[in-house]
């Protein structure tokens, strides 16, 4: 009993017995094949796809109800298998070998191949960029997506890839013969079926990949060769146990699975024609018998499987007829057009990989940055409960998903998968919004912590001896700073224990003592979700300072703790220095990490507008004297470096001096326009030179006829500037203001 | 070196020869093509007469017709171009010189 089907074959239906239609598909198929590499070869299959369908016609008007194996197979016979006409392919390709210097490669490769041993070719038919992998791949017999892989992970592999491609040549004809192909396998799964699949791809007992991947977390159990917590090499290195964990998970996503009969063989390495198949479903049945026999259910299950996957074999092959019609070959006539091709192509490709590269290594350093915060920010900034839930969610949805799934596309797109994986897209973008939404969320909340701020008034510092010359102000060191590892994103600096964490928010700023005496205060500031929040914080802000002659001795970071959190806790010690005495500040003080949450031009931000206002500009570990004019290094220089400024305001005064010259009131600007610093400058300018004016009056004034004209021209032209300079600023104001208040960003000071 | 193999290469390199001379003797259809082969005791599978028509039609040496069919599709009727008579002109000086000179040699073998 056999089921008959209706086909439409070459325009004429056909009913034809089912096993019988399936022996045909493989037929054609194995012709097309074989004549993938024929200029015409759909023409070719298009012929004899025509002739057979004649041949259908004839039996059927012979009085036949349906086509029969015997009928497929008496033809075939005719037709001819692609094994029969191999031999005279040969031949006739060295007739045409004259035709082309592409032709001749292929009679040469096959000449190699039967008696001369291999060569290394570049496949050309099985080619992503120039068929490097794809020739290797056939030349030691194995499957390409392997060879693309060990080339994308090795670090030398894209030069090696690049020197391969234009020194090895490229053939048309080159066939791995290996048709065992990496799958996934379902059949044997624990988890994905990666391991089960990597195992009957090695020809090894699948325990031994699964072993493979387990021994991470073994030694991790063990704690096997663990020195740091998150330290670069660790991450990547397969030591780290979440490394094996990703791998398996790209693994997973990439390696598509054997899901009908055909790919169970090719996974298995077994040829695969209607025999294997057949055998192969036979095997299966009789399992299923054994099964029934023992459980006397599952069978109409299992045989509607075996149906559906005949079925979806049938349909797996028509999808890739059409898919090698699609790509018939093209050959290009004529060698200087075929350099300039493959030299545009390998400058494009070169441009790609570079943009590609760009993105897959600034994907690993976003992650790696992340993962490396994490655990620092987890501790020390988000709440317990919610924010770090949604931290979690922010790690994995956010960044890790993107990452995982960019990185799966370009293995997808080497490994050369196709198949249709909307519901794996999908459910990447779903994870990712789930990201944004875990993302924004997590930034609202830790916004809403850092709403209020808290600061006492600066509070003073009693010194012993507050009127000795000099003054030097070292860190307390009583704190291990060291860092751990040498990869470290981590803003806070470890302390002893674990919950607790060094902030280096201590800033020192130096201004002019109004009296003889140094003076010291210590100005604590804070964040904090409320009002009273903010102050509990502040009051355990604690900080040292001591002294010993003339040393001060300060904290260099504030400690913070896992309790507590970080809350923008920073510490400002202020020390007015009386003129002509010294400063001294410890070079100690140096390379710390001011750490801050924050949005930027946030108005009630205390320490950012204190930040240059009446502090001197100062390096660390140099001696400065205070004048009366500012802090200067003790060779004289201003300790801001201003004194370019000042000599160029001299000379000005000495071209344009006018004697007896007022005020000048006409160099007023508008007192109504809106103040901005570049106006100021301005202005200052002239008043400093009206005053250098006055005092050389006296010296001057034999010259003052003279000078006249050429001090009113100056005045004319600076009148000019001023006016334009007005135009442009209240210009520039306009735009300024704009920008300014919609500028409000999430920052973070490292 | 096996003998079919060998046999078969010299079968096969006259192929294309005798496929133009029978298309040269008027429109071919490729089974009436396999036919004539056979009743000289030529036997050529069908499938590898296509790619060899293929090549052929795609060198500019063939040229076909549809011809509607009441047996199943249109059929393909090749028949020689300019340049494919030109071609086995060539083919033929060239298969009469060769085969004057297997003649003589094998003929000279014969006579001991």
């Amino acid at each position: 009993m056999k089921k008959v089907i209706n086909i439409n074959f070459q325009g004429t239906i056909v009913p034809i017995e089912e096993s019988s239609y399936e022996l045909l598909q493989q037929y054609i198929e194995s012709l097309r094949r074989y004549f993938a590499n024929e200029e015409g070869k759909d023409e070719i299959i298009n012929d004899i796809e025509s002739r057979i369908s004649e041949l259908f016609q004839e039996r059927l008007k012979g009085g036949s109800t349906c086509i029969t194996d015997d009928d497929v197979n008496a033809i075939i016979k005719n037709m001819g298998r692609p094994e029969d006409f191999e031999e005279a392919e040969s031949s006739e390709n060295n007739e045409s070998s004259n035709r082309g210097s592409d032709e001749k490669n292929k009679s040469f490769f096959q000449g190699d191949f039967s008696w001369k041993g291999k060569r290394l070719y570049r496949d050309e038919n099985n080619k992503i960029l120039g068929g490097v992998c794809s020739g290797i791949a056939a030349y030691f017999g194995i499957d390409p997506v392997i060879v693309r892989i060990l080339f994308l992970v090795s670090g030398i592999g894209i030069l090696a890839y690049i020197i391969l491609w234009m020194f090895v040549p490229g053939s048309n004809s080159l066939e791995n013969g290996v048709r065992k192909r990496l799958y996934r396998n379902p059949d044997g799964k624990i988890i994905g079926g990666v391991c089960s699949g990597i195992g009957s791809y090695f020809d090894v007992n699948p325990w031994l990949p699964r072993f493979i991947f387990l021994i991470p977390f073994i030694s991790f159990f063990f704690r096997w060769g663990h020195i740091g917590p998150l330290t670069f090499p660790n991450f990547l290195s397969f030591s780290f146990s979440p490394g094996s964990f990703i791998v398996y998970i790209i693994l997973w996503l990439v390696i598509p699975e054997a899901t009908t009969t055909s790919e169970k063989l090719e996974m298995k390495g077994e040829k695969v024609d209607l025999n294997s198949i057949k055998n192969s479903v036979l095997k299966e049945m009789k399992e299923v018998g054994v099964r029934v026999g023992k459980m006397g259910q599952d069978v109409g299950e299992r045989v509607g499987k075996m149906g559906k996957e005949a079925g979806e074999i049938a349909k797996e092959k028509s999808a890739d007829f059409g898919k090698e019609i699609h790509s018939a070959s093209r050959r290009s006539s004529g060698v200087l057009g075929k350099i300039i091709i493959t030299l545009f192509k390998i400058f494009l490709y070169f441009i790609l990989g570079c943009i590609a590269l760009a993105i897959i290594v600034g994907l690993f350093s976003i992650a790696i940055v992340a993962i490396g915060l994490f655990p620092a920010l987890n501790n020390f900034l988000f709440a317990e409960g919610w924010q770090h839930l949604l931290a979690w969610g922010t790690l994995i949805f956010f960044i890790a998903v993107p990452v995982i799934g960019i990185i799966t596309f370009i293995i997808r797109r080497f490994a050369r998968i196709k198949s249709s994986n909307r519901l794996m897209r999908w459910s990447f973008v779903g994870l990712w919004i789930l990201g944004w939404v875990c993302f924004i969320s997590l930034i609202v909340s830790v916004g809403k912590d850092f709403k209020s701020i808290s600061s006492l008034n600066p509070e003073p510092i009693t010194l012993i001896n507050p009127t000795s010359k000099s003054l030097d102000v070292m860190p307390i060191e009583n704190i291990n700073y060291r860092r751990i590892g040498w990869f470290n994103f981590e803003p806070f600096d470890f302390g002893a224990t674990d919950d607790t964490a060094f902030i280096r928010n201590v800033r020192i700023k130096i201004t002019k003592s109004p009296t003889d005496s140094f003076q010291v205060s210590v100005l604590k500031m804070t964040n904090g979700q409320t009002r009273r929040a903010a102050d509990t914080l502040l009051s355990l802000i604690k900080f040292n300072v001591s002294q010993s002659d003339s040393v001060l001795m300060i904290d260099r970071a504030i400690t913070i703790n896992t309790t507590d959190k970080f809350r923008n806790q920073n510490v400002e010690v202020t020390i007015a220095v009386p003129v002509g005495h010294f400063i001294k500040i410890n070079k100690g003080f140096d390379y710390g990490n001011f750490v801050r949450f924050g949005p930027f031009f946030s108005g009630n931000d205390r320490w950012y507008y204190d930040n240059d206002d009446n502090g001197y500009d100062y390096n660390y570990g140099q001696q400065y004297v205070m004048k009366e004019d500012g802090l200067y290094t003790l060779d004289g220089k201003r300790s801001d470096g201003r004194d370019d400024w000042n000599n160029n305001s001299t000379e000005d005064q000495n071209e344009s001096t006018p004697p007896g010259n007022n005020n000048g009131g006409s160099y007023r600007y508008d007192p109504n326009n809106k103040v901005d610093s570049l106006k100021n400058a301005q202005e200052k300018q002239l008043q400093k030179m009206q005053s250098a004016v006055d005092s050389m009056k006296a010296e001057q004034r034999k010259e003052v006829d003279k000078m006249k004209d050429s001090l009113n021209k100056a005045k004319e032209e600076i009148n000019q500037k001023i006016e334009k300079l007005n135009k442009a600023t209240a210009l520039y104001q306009n735009t300024s203001e704009q920008k300014f208040s919609e500028n409000y960003t999430f920052i973070m000071y490292i | 070196m096996n003998i079919d193999n060998t046999a078969s290469q010299m079968r096969k390199g006259v192929l294309e020869f005798c496929i133009l001379s029978i298309i040269k003797l008027g429109e071919a259809y490729p089974s009436d093509i396999i036919d004539i082969m056979k009743s000289a005791n030529l036997n050529i599978l069908e499938g590898t007469l296509y790619p060899l028509l293929t090549r052929l039609k795609n060198a500019e040496f063939l040229t076909y017709r549809w011809v509607e069919s009441n047996s199943g599709p249109p059929r393909k009727y090749f028949s020689l171009t300019e340049k494919g008579a030109k071609f086995y002109e060539e083919l033929e000086a060239t298969w009469l010189e060769l085969a004057g000179a297997v003649e003589t040699i094998t003929g000279k073998n014969k006579q001991p």
